[in-house]
């Protein structure tokens, strides 16, 4: 039983960073495959903070003081990978962003975020350039697009 | 089983089951609220953890932050997810299954939750927790490893770090500074007498942590991952970069001048007026506190840009450029970056190392610790609240043309 316990948080990481994993392969919609990644981001948040707990520790900020000395009250927990994860939820953010930004790109030039019918649309262009006997490409395909 | 398993135990059910609710909820308002949910959830897990910083940025970032950025997008792009000919994608569950079986084999051979002979308690750790990175002597009695482990054999199971390389007494070195040869920030001795265990440090009043900072992971963050820190927040500044070449359209076009739909809502307007100075406070006392306890650059950051954001929506964005107008916030972004390299360049040039803090102020290196790692925190806080500021701007200046 405790070694279950001992393992269940490791369990969940893995669980987390699954269904993070499935919802980009398996949803065509680029918000939703944008939310995925975030998923997946906190299964790893999660396993770097369980390796960061020790029995009975406590958060690591020093705090009893006794005649100039520090005394402490018992083991901290470590740091290091606070420090780590902290630092990689801002980037989290900053990487959603970005995604945002291009995925309101996108909305722009195709109408819609559906992976799949982007795809659909770009693959109908070439083909039609193909009939024509052009050379297939797909940037100046967007780009006539974004002008018409 | 302990109080915090147990806990942990129920929270992370809960998350596993918000999680699956994201994936498979096909409107994309509820799916981006409960992505808010998961986070505040998330923010739980970490409290409950006792990683408090962590907890800080998560409700922040997670619970305020991103789920606006998400309805920002929504507005603009689409509301619902179009409907799947078959709900269950066959082949993406396979691998994943096929992949998390995998994993779920190797945490077979984790050290358990919460163990203390785990070696993430020990490799570095003494020299970490005892925070003589920049003296690199352990010194006794800050934490004591469980009985049984030599942290010694820890160490040496790499090579390549040495165990004590300088001679601590030595501290010559710290009293040469470029600038006190020329007569500028001559060092002076505060009345204060060597500190006995340390040679490096003077002894200081008790509620100064012997010169140190208490809370140990701003102290990580600024000092022995000083580097680290700082091109995170390069690249929280090349973000923001990107958003305004991503979405600013040029100025002559002007902004849009779009009437603030919720300022003729009374209770929202008196009680946001009232509440934003002090989720401004708020934020930069987190800035300023982190050294002492939770929070830090980053958390307060984040918290401030909070503060406009709730602004902007309700009183709109025009007000919000009458207060903060555009090119100084751009240029607010730029200067956080700068004030963190122009503070490692200042102990450059005092005659220390790259963000060696300490030699801001020689004569007492615990004073100069925490005045450079403030610094420093106020270098990522402006760079963080400026570019969440410019997102939130970008995104949703973005209307249907």
């Amino acid at each position: 039983m405790t070694d279950v316990l001992g393992i269940y948080n490791y369990w969940i990481y893995v669980v987390l960073m699954m269904i993070g994993l499935y919802g980009v392969i398996a949803k065509p919609n680029l918000i939703k495959q944008a939310i995925a990644l975030g998923l997946f981001q906190t299964g790893i948040f999660l396993y770097y903070i369980s390796m960061a707990v020790i029995d009975g520790g406590t958060a690591p900020i020093w705090t009893t003081i006794e005649d100039g000395a520090q005394k402490f009250q018992g083991p901290y927990d470590n740091p290091l990978p606070h420090v780590l994860i902290l630092t990689a939820i801002v980037v989290s953010v900053s990487v959603l962003a970005v995604a945002l930004a291009l995925i309101i790109n996108i909305k722009r030039s195709y109408g819609t975020i559906e992976a799949d019918e982007i795809e659909r649309m770009d693959h109908e262009d070439r083909l039609i350039e193909y009939r024509a006997g052009q050379a297939p490409d797909a940037a100046d395909d967007a780009e006539a697009r974004h002008h018409a | 089983m302990t109080a915090v398993v147990l806990i942990d135990t129920l929270l992370l059910l809960l998350v596993t089951v918000t999680a699956v609710a994201i994936i498979e909820v096909r409107n994309l308002y509820a799916s981006a609220m409960l992505t808010s949910v998961y986070s505040l959830l998330m923010a739980l897990v970490w409290v409950n953890m006792h990683s408090m910083d962590v907890a800080f940025t998560e409700a922040a970032v997670g619970g305020g932050i991103s789920t606006i950025l998400l309805i920002g997008t929504l507005v603009h792009t689409a509301r619902e997810e179009k409907p799947l000919k078959r709900r269950v994608h066959g082949k993406a569950l396979a691998l994943t299954a096929l992949c998390g079986a995998a994993l779920i084999y190797g945490t077979f051979d984790m050290p358990r939750f919460g163990d203390p002979k785990a070696p993430i308690h020990h490799f570095r750790v003494p020299e970490m927790m005892a925070q003589t990175v920049g003296f690199a002597n352990s010194t006794a009695g800050k934490q004591a490893p469980p009985a049984g482990f030599d942290p010694l054999e820890y160490r040496s199971f790499n090579g390549a770090v040495p165990s004590v390389p300088v001679d601590p007494a030595d501290t010559a070195w710290r009293e040469t500074s470029v600038l006190a040869q020329h007569g500028i920030m001559l060092p002076k001795v505060n009345g204060h007498a060597l500190h006995p265990a340390e040679p490096g440090h003077h002894l200081h009043p008790p509620d100064d942590f012997n010169g140190h900072v208490p809370n140990s992971v701003t102290s990580l963050l600024a000092a022995y991952r000083g580097y680290d820190t700082m091109f995170e927040t390069t690249v929280i500044f090349t973000a923001g970069v990107s958003l305004i070449l991503l979405l600013r359209r040029p100025r002559r076009e002007g902004y849009l001048q779009r009437s603030a739909p919720l300022a003729d809502q009374a209770i929202l307007r008196v009680v946001s007026k009232m509440a934003i100075p002090f989720i401004l406070l708020f934020g930069l006392y987190v800035i300023t506190h982190g050294e002492l306890g939770p929070g830090g650059g980053f958390q307060g950051g984040v918290v401030v840009a909070c503060a406009f954001i709730l602004f902007a929506l309700i009183f709109g964005r025009p007000a919000l450029y009458r207060v903060l107008p555009p090119p100084v916030c751009d240029l607010l972004t730029g200067l956080g970056v700068l004030m963190y390299s122009g503070t490692g360049l200042a102990c450059l040039l005092l005659g220390g190392n790259f963000l060696d803090y300490a030699m801001l102020d020689p004569i007492s290196p615990g004073d100069g610790e925490a005045l450079g790692m403030t610094l420093v925190e106020y270098g990522v806080g402006i760079t963080v609240s400026m570019v969440m500021l410019t997102i939130f701007n970008q995104l949703a200046e973005e209307r249907s043309k």
